[in-house]
């Protein structure tokens, strides 16, 4: 966290060129401009330079208004941070005990050709490299099966599935030397590596249970391979999911003459993906003692600043902060207690939340109130096969 | 006759297909668009220098549907007769025309 009142997530979407990064991105930012949104909403998102809300609202727009796709991105990487702007009044005697009262997600943009062709000089590899390292520091990560190339290869998935996963492989274990520094694996890395089709909106009769068999059938070996690097790179390698999360992401509803930016599919999942996924799976982690000590005090301290403001509300906040110490000092002992209070105070401090009416509550029970919202969100999509979270 | 030549193909990305006799033309090509802004067409000189940037003359797109873009960072002598977009598109796509259909559809590595 950058600071005491801000929760920062990133998310890392890995994608080839033309995969729909930067739709997505234009997507997200976009609707969540939308008159009816901001309005409805118990949060606003805000760009925090507000130039490139500009940049990435005119790429919505002219995806709404005049059919047209955002220029592709070139040579550089841009950061895009977002801030979770809660709405109400704060209470003065509940801010002291109030973890945080905006969440900032962070977002990195950059060109899809970095994964599939080399550079074009010294620059653009330093700016590749520092584009990787700010990646592979995210909470969570998405990898970006590109749903035309798919189409494109019906009956043949493997071979593009193949070469898509092998080009991710092979970028990392490339840069594996400059990615790490003196060679010591991250602690800060993404740990979940959630595959997701993008444009699914061309493949409606695909659900992500179908996507998931398709994948794991055709590039199963693939995903093994990756998952191996990807464990090369971090501390505490048993705490990682790569291929056990799968997603729908469609921007919009591309056609020859259109694109409907309402007919949208999976990007609401993006801000419960990138706050709460993290948070359940990291307790679901130490439960299972797949954490060292140095991670578990890292993840789990973040996660319980997530629980504290779900439990805002319900004042369980008290008790959590107090296991604070507990859990610096005898980190597997307090684990082990910790944890499954965790998960029980979280839901019901929810369902005293339900009714919320975003007009008259305060802004910390907004925060709570929208973290729950996430959290149903979540399970919501895994009850319409847009998702499928892991079981392990 | 020198210049930098920025673009992509059908299903290679952005790339420097000409580096104006630099050893990394990324640097003078990012400052000559520094200030350019995303539209499909755009000229800027600056002192004998100029940037611009034109869409494919014959309408080519990308495997993802999207326009492909030509942009140039043209340096003296030939900068100093093209003042707009038409005069980038009259003196200097004869000079990569050729080239560029016969890369678009491949990799040109």
């Amino acid at each position: 966290m950058s600071s005491n009142k801000v929760l920062e997530q990133h998310i890392a979407v890995f994608g080839e060129s033309g995969s729909g990064k930067t739709v997505m991105l234009s997507s997200f930012y976009g609707s969540e401009q939308e008159p009816l949104n901001i309005k409805k909403g118990a949060f606003n998102v805000v760009a925090e330079n507000a130039s490139q809300g500009t940049h990435l609202h005119q790429n919505y727009l002219g995806m709404k208004n005049s059919g047209t796709v955002p220029e592709a991105t070139r040579f550089a990487s841009t950061t895009y941070r977002f801030i979770l702007k809660f709405k109400g009044e704060t209470e003065a005697k509940r801010l002291k005990a109030k973890p945080f009262d905006a969440l900032r997600l962070v977002w990195h943009d950059y060109p899809g050709e970095w994964f599939e062709q080399d550079v074009s000089g010294p620059e653009e590899e330093r700016r590749r490299i520092d584009a990787f390292r700010a990646l592979l520091g995210s909470h969570v990560a998405l990898l970006l099966v590109d749903g035309q190339k798919f189409l494109e290869n019906v009956g043949e998935e493997e071979r593009y599935l193949k070469s898509l996963l092998s080009n991710f492989r092979n970028s990392l274990v490339l840069l594996r030397d400059d990615l790490l520094e003196d060679g010591k694996p991250l602690v800060t890395f993404p740990r979940i590596w959630v595959i997701a089709l993008s444009k699914a909106d061309l493949l409606p009769d695909l659900d992500v249970h179908g996507f998931k068999e398709l994948v794991i059938e055709k590039a199963g070996s693939e995903i093994v391979e990756l998952r191996t690097v990807l464990g090369g790179l971090a501390e505490s390698e048993a705490a990682l999911s790569v291929g056990e999360d799968f997603v729908l992401v469609s921007s919009a509803k591309f056609s020859t003459d259109a694109i409907e930016v309402t007919q949208r599919i999976g990007i609401d999942l993006i801000l419960p993906m990138a706050s709460v996924l993290p948070f359940e799976r990291h307790l679901r982690w130490a439960q299972a003692d797949k954490l060292t000590k140095k991670v578990a005090v890292k993840l789990i301290g973040n996660a319980e600043v997530v629980a504290a403001a779900l439990g805002a509300a319900s004042n369980i906040v008290a008790v959590l902060m107090g296991k604070r110490n507990k859990l610096a000092g005898a980190v597997g002992l307090a684990l082990s207690q910790l944890t499954p209070k965790l998960e029980d105070a979280i839901k019901s401090a929810g369902a005293k939340l339900e009714a919320a009416d975003a007009a008259a509550v305060t802004k910390q029970q907004n925060l709570a109130a929208t973290l729950d919202g996430f959290r149903k969100d979540l399970d919501e999509a895994e009850e319409k096969a847009i998702l499928v979270r892991s079981a392990g | 006759m020198s210049f930098i030549w920025a673009t992509r193909g059908r299903t290679w990305g952005f790339r420097f297909l000409r580096s104006g006799g630099f050893g990394d033309p990324l640097p003078p090509y990012d400052a000559a668009f520094a200030d350019i802004d995303a539209s499909p067409s755009a000229f800027r000189r600056v002192g004998t220098t100029v940037a611009v940037r034109f869409p494919d003359p014959s309408g080519r797109n990308d495997s993802a549907g999207r326009p492909i873009p030509h942009e140039f960072v043209v340096l003296p002598p030939l900068s100093d007769h093209i003042n707009d977009v038409a005069g980038a598109l009259e003196r200097i796509w004869p000079l990569v025309a050729d080239e560029y259909e016969t890369v678009w559809d491949s990799d040109p590595s």
